[in-house]
């Protein structure tokens, strides 16, 4: 896998993911995940934003308004209860999943 | 908050919204620093981002239709005419559509309309006659009381049997004296259909029995037209038929069935139907039978009820059954209020349908005609980044836009010219007082304008060039020519001409009946001849002796009028509104047995100079004279169908009939000429006429005039009422009048169908005027190549003419082909016409080739106006 590629459908929830412990701004999620997978993951930010509008019409995260360490105004973006909800279950599926395509590989 | 609630939220803030995304981007690239430029086409990223509301698809529609809307408007021309095309398609087919939902789909406006039926008794054809007589009504035969009271107590598949009839009685209110339509039924007969009163009650048991009241409800038209609608009119007193009549209540606006009536009473109340005669007889049938299948039952099921108990009375009374028996059926109310109206009202939208097809057809030419000058700007649009999908969605919003409009001119057209169709068809059935713009109509108005707009867009917006660059390096005067677009539009054009030609057709066949029928000699020559009728009060004119004396006082009466030739009597003039009066008889010495099956004829009574006056030649025998009066033995004039039918091989006169199995012995002393006495189109039928001296039943008076017969209407009326003020007179007409009143549903058909295909052949004519007047724009340069070569322009005009007559010979050619397998449809409408007419269809044909040749020939004389020099130059 090329390394600013990822798993399709993955983002949203490793969004939610790195939110777990706190507000972030946008490029501050890009750059958490980024450092998170040891520089594997990329995350394109043509598909950040567009996936941050997503999450907040389904309500799972909320923007704040709060200052960024450039001193500029910015939107934080915090996860909500729904949010969480929502990351616990992706987070299940994901791992069965994973399990699922393990098993097959180790077997096969 | 639910996501619902989010999304809106989101829309009516997405400026603001959009405006922090920006900030949000605006930072994280800010921060990106070096690597600003991984950060993608921003505006691009913002537009995707903002899609990621889900607002995307309205805000496009939005977008297309704002579009749309400009270029509409700035195309008043072509937006205009489409319009109208589209306007006229729908809105006939809204109006036709709102009748046939009224009439035919449409559920009855009664409880459970369903389970009504309307019952026949039918008898069993004779050996000869029936046939002849050519009128399927001929051997109907109405019901006795003592059949229903029978049905009644041995029925299992009915909860409700209900008799009707309808008679003309004269009704005092202490106003001027009027006639009414008076509906007779039995006591459940409102219950039978579901029907509550708007005032008072209606009736119940206690106003059928023969010590009851007389009572009245009224129709609701009645009572507002001549009560203006005064609740105080329930227990008002009139006078009918000599005995007080009292007003118990009054319906509520609903249709009425079988047909319309201004006042209804109960069986006991009409004169002749509480005669010990009809109670007594039970071979007097005189009324209609109604019926409510109990839950469950079919058609099917009561008829074999009612089956079972006709053969057992027919056991039982033997005398009064015919020997083959009486055959009882049924047929759903539904079905015979509008059995007559179904095939016309059904030709007529499928006629408007067609309409509908060709304006399609003709828009989406021109729209195809506007591509072509659009096919730069759509071009750009889509080097900028349009998706393919994104255009086709834009043009067919913009077909659906144009629709639209055209459907809602078309809903106005409709609700402006329904009271017209309404009238028309009230010709033939009750139901058309149903007949509204409603929800359904609504939506299909709605449902026809998409589909239209889809339809005519199609063509267009699937047309478009796949290869841009083309486009794009194409200069306006492209002269290359566009095949694609070309057959698109001689399509088109050949369904243009195919479906014109068959409106034109049923049009065509339409007329020829019309003409047919319009020509035909009805045995009468009707040429100013006023008639009236006058209903004298049977309660007042008691016998025979009453009623010749007045007749004759009003016939010296009006003699006495200058200007007036001659007065005569008849029982009904010829082609007035009505059904022959038809009754049992013998021909003595014929036994009836023979025949097997019940032997009818009309009869009819006429004064001695009604043959003369009427121009009815007398074939052989002789007239009525004033010898053959109340006393001297009756006698009877038959008609030449008559006198065919019963005596084929020898000499009528002086044969005797009976019409009273013995009791009144008729000496056939003359023939007369046939007379088309109940419908153009209907085979005259079988009539005997009795002398007005002897049977002085001749309420119909004729008054030959030398001058316009209607100024001598007033004449007429002052000397009815110089004799009797309380006589009312009716249906004052001209024979002409009559004759043309009775051809009127052929007429109207005739026009509606004309009209359809009139518009047709113009929007045809103009679509082909359009593909030819292209055609020579696409070929200027080729035409103006050979012109330099040095072409005659005789001939170039004759190679352009030629190419869109090949169009308008195959249109023609499928139009022929479909026409003959679809004309068919048409034949219950028609009259003496085959729906494969040679004559139409060669005629048609003529007048369509000649229209479409003249449409295709004035824009292709253009390129005799082709200058080489400039045609060469346009590249």
């Amino acid at each position: 896998m090329a390394k600013n590629e990822m798993l399709p459908g993955t983002l949203g929830m490793l969004v939610l993911r790195v939110l777990q412990p706190g507000a972030l701004h946008g490029y501050a999620i890009a750059q958490r995940i980024h450092t998170l997978s040891n520089d594997l993951l990329q995350v394109e930010e043509g598909s950040l934003y567009p996936a941050l509008q997503r999450m907040l019409i389904k309500g799972w995260v909320r923007a704040e308004w709060g200052i960024s360490e450039t001193n500029r105004k910015v939107r934080f973006y915090k996860l909500t209860a729904a949010g969480r909800k929502q990351l616990q279950s992706e987070m299940t599926d994901f791992g069965r999943v994973l399990q699922g395509i393990h098993a097959v590989l180790n077997k096969a | 908050m639910g996501e619902f609630f989010r999304r809106i939220y989101f829309f009516l803030n997405q400026r603001k919204l959009d405006r922090e995304l920006a900030q949000d981007m605006a930072v994280h690239r800010e921060m990106l620093g070096d690597d600003r430029k991984d950060f993608g086409n921003p505006t691009l990223l913002a537009e995707q981002s903002h899609e990621a509301l889900g607002w995307g698809w309205l805000e496009r529609l939005v977008q297309d239709l704002r579009y749309g809307f400009r270029i509409l408007v700035k195309n008043p021309g072509f937006t205009l005419i489409a319009m109208l095309a589209l306007g006229l398609g729908i809105g006939a087919n809204t109006a036709l559509f709102s009748v046939v939902y009224g009439v035919l789909i449409k559920p009855l406006p009664y409880t459970q309309g369903n389970q009504l039926v309307v019952l026949k008794q039918t008898a069993a054809a004779p050996m000869k006659g029936m046939q002849h007589n050519g009128m399927a009504s001929m051997n109907n035969v109405a019901f006795s009381a003592l059949d229903i009271t029978d049905y009644r107590k041995q029925t299992r598949a009915f909860s409700l049997l209900e008799e009707y009839h309808s008679m003309g009685f004269i009704l005092l209110d202490g106003q001027e004296p009027t006639r009414v339509t008076t509906g007779v039924v039995s006591a459940h007969f409102f219950d039978m259909l579901g029907i509550k009163p708007l005032y008072g009650r209606l009736f119940n048991d206690g106003d059928e029995t023969k010590e009851s009241d007389a009572v009245l409800v009224l129709s609701y038209p009645y009572w507002k037209n001549h009560y203006g609608g005064d609740p105080s009119i329930i227990g008002r007193h009139f006078r009918m038929n000599d005995r007080v009549h009292t007003v118990i209540g009054v319906l509520p606006p609903v249709p009425q069935y079988p047909r319309e009536n201004d006042v209804y009473m109960t069986t006991v109340a009409c004169p002749f139907r509480s005669s010990p005669m009809m109670a007594e007889h039970r071979d007097h049938r005189m009324v209609e039978l109604f019926g409510r299948l109990k839950p469950g039952e079919t058609v099917e099921s009561g008829t074999s009820d009612l089956g079972v108990i006709v053969s057992r009375l027919e056991k039982t009374y033997p005398e009064s059954y015919p020997p083959q028996g009486l055959n009882v059926s049924m047929e759903s109310l539904r079905t015979r209020l509008t059995e007559d109206v179904r095939p016309m009202l059904l030709i007529l939208l499928a006629t408007a349908g067609l309409v509908l097809l060709i304006a399609c057809a003709n828009v989406a030419n021109l729209a195809l005609a506007r591509m072509m000058r659009r096919e730069q700007e759509l071009a750009v649009r889509a080097a900028l980044g349009a998706s393919r999908g994104r255009l086709v969605r834009q043009l067919l919003t913009e077909s659906t836009l144009l629709s639209v409009g055209g459907g809602l001119l078309g809903l106005i057209l409709a609700s402006q010219c329904l009271a017209l169709l309404v009238t028309f068809v009230s010709r033939f059935t009750t139901r058309a007082a149903e007949v509204n713009i409603s929800l359904p109509v609504l939506l299909f108005t709605l449902t026809l304008s998409l589909l239209t707009g889809l339809i005519f867009g199609a063509a267009p917006a699937f047309s478009q060039r796949t290869n841009l660059v083309n486009s794009l390096k194409e200069g306006n005067n492209s002269a290359t020519i566009k095949t694609d677009g070309n057959r698109i539009r001689n399509l088109l054009a050949v369904g243009q001409v195919a479906i014109s030609f068959i409106l034109l057709i049923g049009a065509g066949l339409m007329i020829r009946s019309f003409v047919k029928l319009q020509q035909l000699d009805a045995g009468y020559n009707g040429d100013h001849i006023l008639a009236a009728n006058i209903p004298l009060n049977f309660s007042k004119y008691k016998n025979n002796q009453d009623n010749l004396l007045f007749f004759d006082s009003l016939k010296q009466k009006l003699q006495a009028t200058p200007g007036v030739l001659g007065v005569a009597f008849d029982s009904g003039a010829p082609l007035a509104p009505g059904s022959p009066m038809n009754q049992d008889f013998q021909v003595e010495g014929q036994p009836n047995t023979d025949r097997d099956g019940m032997q009818q004829t009309s009869f009819e009574v006429a004064s001695s100079n009604a043959f003369r006056l009427l121009g009815i030649p007398v074939l052989s025998g002789r007239n009525f004279t004033d010898q053959d009066k109340d006393q001297a033995p009756p006698v009877a004039i038959v008609n030449r169908t008559f006198a065919r039918h019963y005596f084929p091989n020898e000499d009528p006169l002086n044969k005797r009939i009976t019409p009273d199995k013995g009791k009144t012995m008729l000496t056939i002393v003359g023939v007369v000429g046939d007379v088309k006495q109940f419908g153009l189109d209907k085979d005259p039928v079988d009539t005997v006429y009795l002398s007005m001296a002897q049977f002085s039943m001749a309420y119909t008076v004729l008054i030959k005039t030398a001058g316009d017969p209607l100024n001598y209407a007033s004449q007429l009326r002052k000397a009815v009422f110089s004799i009797d003020k309380d006589q009312p007179i009716t249906d004052v007409k001209t024979l002409d009048e009559l004759r043309g009143d009775s051809l009127a549903a052929t007429r109207i058909t005739s026009i509606l169908l004309a009209l359809f295909a009139a518009l047709a052949l113009i929007i045809a004519a103009t679509g082909l005027s359009g593909v030819t007047a292209l055609l020579v724009s696409q070929r200027t340069r080729e035409i103006g190549i050979r012109l330099a070569l040095g072409a005659q322009r005789g001939e170039v005009l004759a190679m352009v003419v030629k190419q869109s007559m090949r169009v308008i010979l195959i249109g023609l050619g499928v139009g022929i082909v479909v026409a003959l397998l679809v004309s068919r449809v048409m034949s219950k409408l028609l009259f003496d016409t085959p729906p494969t007419d040679p004559a139409t269809f060669a005629g048609v044909a003529l007048v369509l080739l000649c229209v479409a040749l003249v449409a295709s020939y004035v824009p292709a004389r253009r390129v005799t106006r082709v200058n080489p020099l400039i045609a060469l130059r346009a590249e």
